[in-house]
């Protein structure tokens, strides 16, 4: 009977649709080779904030967004903060010809299939999710705007502070 | 919406290659019959957001045109274009585009004489300059645009508005234009005339998949005032005219040879009768190291005007009704080819060149029944452009 | 005169952009394609400001124009 209900418990979790990422909700999962070909996984961070920003070579407001995470990873990373760039190309080619021009120093994984951003809802490029240390989604950006960076980077500060 | 751009050279016809050239001829070829059809400003700008970049591009064109045996025309044209988004939400941009013309266009009969005019050149400076809002998704643009040289001068005003849906798929765009032309020809016999003309467009943008998009406008043209070309003998046209035109281009890319397909077809009603379809194809092919060659191909068909007359001159006119010999408004077809290739440089720089032949003949006409007595007309433009992303 | 027949057009464009079957449009991080300049209508003004100014001149009319759109959707 338990072995039962067990089973049951697991179909049900296992056919459950993936979350949309809305604030307040979990974040849904993720495990993403990065180009050095160790994998990412989002349930190993519980515990840290969470940065992650869904990017391609393509997308022109990337070229201002990166420098700006490099910032936030020199400044934040041992607060706690940890970013996660997934990068949505086709062609892995084009990925890292982008980086070769804008260098990250943050943490880049590759999804050319596109099984993440569409587990996310990703309604446009870039889109950025901030997860707090409970694996929650605490804002959602689309888009990258200059102006929002200081927003943002209060609400990662809030977020490390809270212990 | 484009600001209209005038119309330049009178067609060729068929007169004879001894006749010296004058000075009114390059006006002439400058005064239009003028469609102002009005397109939106080929522009940088999307209609989701402000631009992210910046935008200046140099171009210059060299035109020679000739018909058997006659006389050459030819035209110099520089121009320079700059996007400069303003902060995220705005976004202004202008083109100033010259014109250079030198040699002549044969003229039928017309009305200067004496004038020498050999080596004289003609001159027109245009220019436009558009202002763009953007809130959530939506694009409001406000143009203004001129056109000058010695006998005729051209100011309009145009609005824009333009939709995206959420997922940005599918857009949408209305726009109006207003325009107001003075024409004072130098033989003065067109002296203090106007004319005005309102636009009006309806468009759509719709993806289709990942890799292909469609456009789909409509363009509704209602002018008034003088048409008529004051340097032909007894051209007299009506003085309203009203245009239709739809314009459909897709563009498809493929992957498999990292090229891109587009084609566009045209199709233009106008109340003066010369109906015209147009069809082009481009393949844009991307080759090693940053070059990109596209070949295109194309081809106009139209109908003579209503009130156009075969040669002899002047035979089929009747005083107080409409009558042309220009053979711009005649009935023929034209073809043209093209070849580009461009190289984009490290630094956001694309330098391209191209070149295009193009000829035009009654026999051409699709369907059959092109004008009688007319010469083939052919040209040859060669452009340079030098662009810079910032 | 244009009327009826402008109505024709836009019917006609919506039939084949609804019915086509290969109607599929993409995600946001599907449009990395439809971002290349070859596959934008607005890629590059100065161009397509100077080609239209020749035919223009030679052909009296041209006409029609471009709506904005497609590109990657970025912002």
């Amino acid at each position: 009977m338990r072995e039962l209900f067990i089973t049951l418990l697991v179909a049900v979790l296992a056919a459950a649709p993936a979350f949309a990422a809305r604030t307040g909700e979990l974040a849904p999962t993720f495990a993403l080779a990065s180009a050095a070909g160790d994998t990412v996984d989002l349930a190993r961070l519980r515990g840290r904030v969470v940065y992650v920003d869904f990017w391609a070579s393509w997308c022109t407001p990337c070229k201002r967004s990166f420098p700006w995470m490099n910032e936030l990873e020199v400044r934040y990373h041992d607060s706690g903060l940890t970013i996660v760039a997934i990068n949505v190309d086709k062609r892995r080619e084009d990925a890292l010809r982008f980086l070769r021009d804008v260098p990250a120093r943050f943490t880049v994984v590759f999804d050319a299939e596109g099984k993440t951003p569409a587990a996310f809802d990703v309604k446009g490029m870039p889109s950025s999710y901030l997860i707090d240390r409970e694996g929650r989604v605490a804002a959602v950006e689309e888009g990258f705007h200059d102006e929002r960076t200081t927003v943002i980077e209060q609400r990662i500060r809030a977020l490390l502070d809270r212990k | 919406m484009r600001l209209p751009l005038k119309a330049g050279a009178a067609a060729p016809d068929g007169e004879a290659a001894t006749d010296p050239p004058r000075i009114s001829e390059r006006s002439a070829a400058l005064i239009a019959a003028a469609l102002a059809l009005p397109g939106i400003l080929p522009s940088h700008a999307h209609a989701q957001t402000a631009p992210d970049e910046g935008v200046v591009a140099l171009r210059y064109l060299d035109y020679r045109d000739w018909q058997p045996g006659a006389r050459r025309m030819t035209v110099r044209n520089p121009s320079l274009y700059a996007l400069v988004p303003l902060g995220s939400s705005f976004a202004v941009e202008g083109s100033v585009i010259y014109d250079a013309m030198s040699g002549a266009s044969p003229l039928y009969h017309d009305t200067l004489s004496g004038a020498s005019g050999l080596g004289v050149t003609d001159y027109r400076t245009a220019g436009d300059a558009r202002l763009t809002k953007y809130i959530d998704g939506n694009a409001l643009a406000f143009g203004v645009a001129g056109s000058y040289e010695r006998d005729y001068k051209s100011r309009a005003a145009s609005f824009e508005w333009r939709r995206a849906s959420a997922d940005r798929n599918t857009t949408f765009a209305v726009g109006v234009a207003a325009t107001r032309d003075s024409i004072d020809s130098a033989n003065g016999v067109a002296r203090n005339q106007h004319r005005e003309t309102y636009d009006f467009l309806l468009g759509v943008t719709q993806v289709l998949s990942s890799d292909s998009l469609v456009e789909s406008s409509l363009t509704w043209s209602d002018g008034r005032g003088y048409y008529s070309d004051p340097y032909k003998l007894l051209d007299t046209r009506p003085d309203r005219r009203r245009i239709f035109a739809w314009l459909t281009r897709y563009n498809r890319y493929l992957p498999g040879p990292d090229a891109t397909l587009r084609v566009a077809y045209r199709y233009l009603d106008d109340s003066f009768g010369d109906r015209s379809h147009m069809v082009e194809a481009s393949w844009v092919q991307t080759l090693p190291r940053g070059f990109t060659l596209t070949p295109t191909l194309r081809y106009y068909t139209q109908g003579a005007a209503n009130f156009y007359r075969d040669p002899p001159f002047p035979e089929g006119s009747v005083q107080g009704e409409p009558y042309t010999a220009d053979t711009r408004l005649s009935a023929y077809g034209a073809i043209t080819a093209g070849m580009r290739l461009a190289k984009s440089f490290p630094g956001g720089v694309t330098a391209d060149v191209a070149f295009t032949f193009y000829r035009q003949r009654a026999g051409w006409r699709a369907g059959g029944g092109g004008s009688s007595g007319l010469l083939e007309f052919s040209a040859r433009w060669i452009e340079f452009g030098l662009e810079k992303r910032f | 005169m244009a009327f009826p027949l402008g109505i024709l057009a836009i019917l006609g464009v919506a039939s084949v952009a609804a019915g086509c079957a290969t109607v599929d449009p993409p995600k946001p991080w599907e449009k990395g394609d439809l971002a290349r300049p070859s596959m934008r209508f607005d890629a590059e003004p100065l161009a397509a400001r100077a080609t239209t100014h020749v035919y223009q001149s030679k052909e009296g009319a041209a006409g029609g124009g471009a709506v904005g759109g497609g590109g990657c959707g970025c912002n």
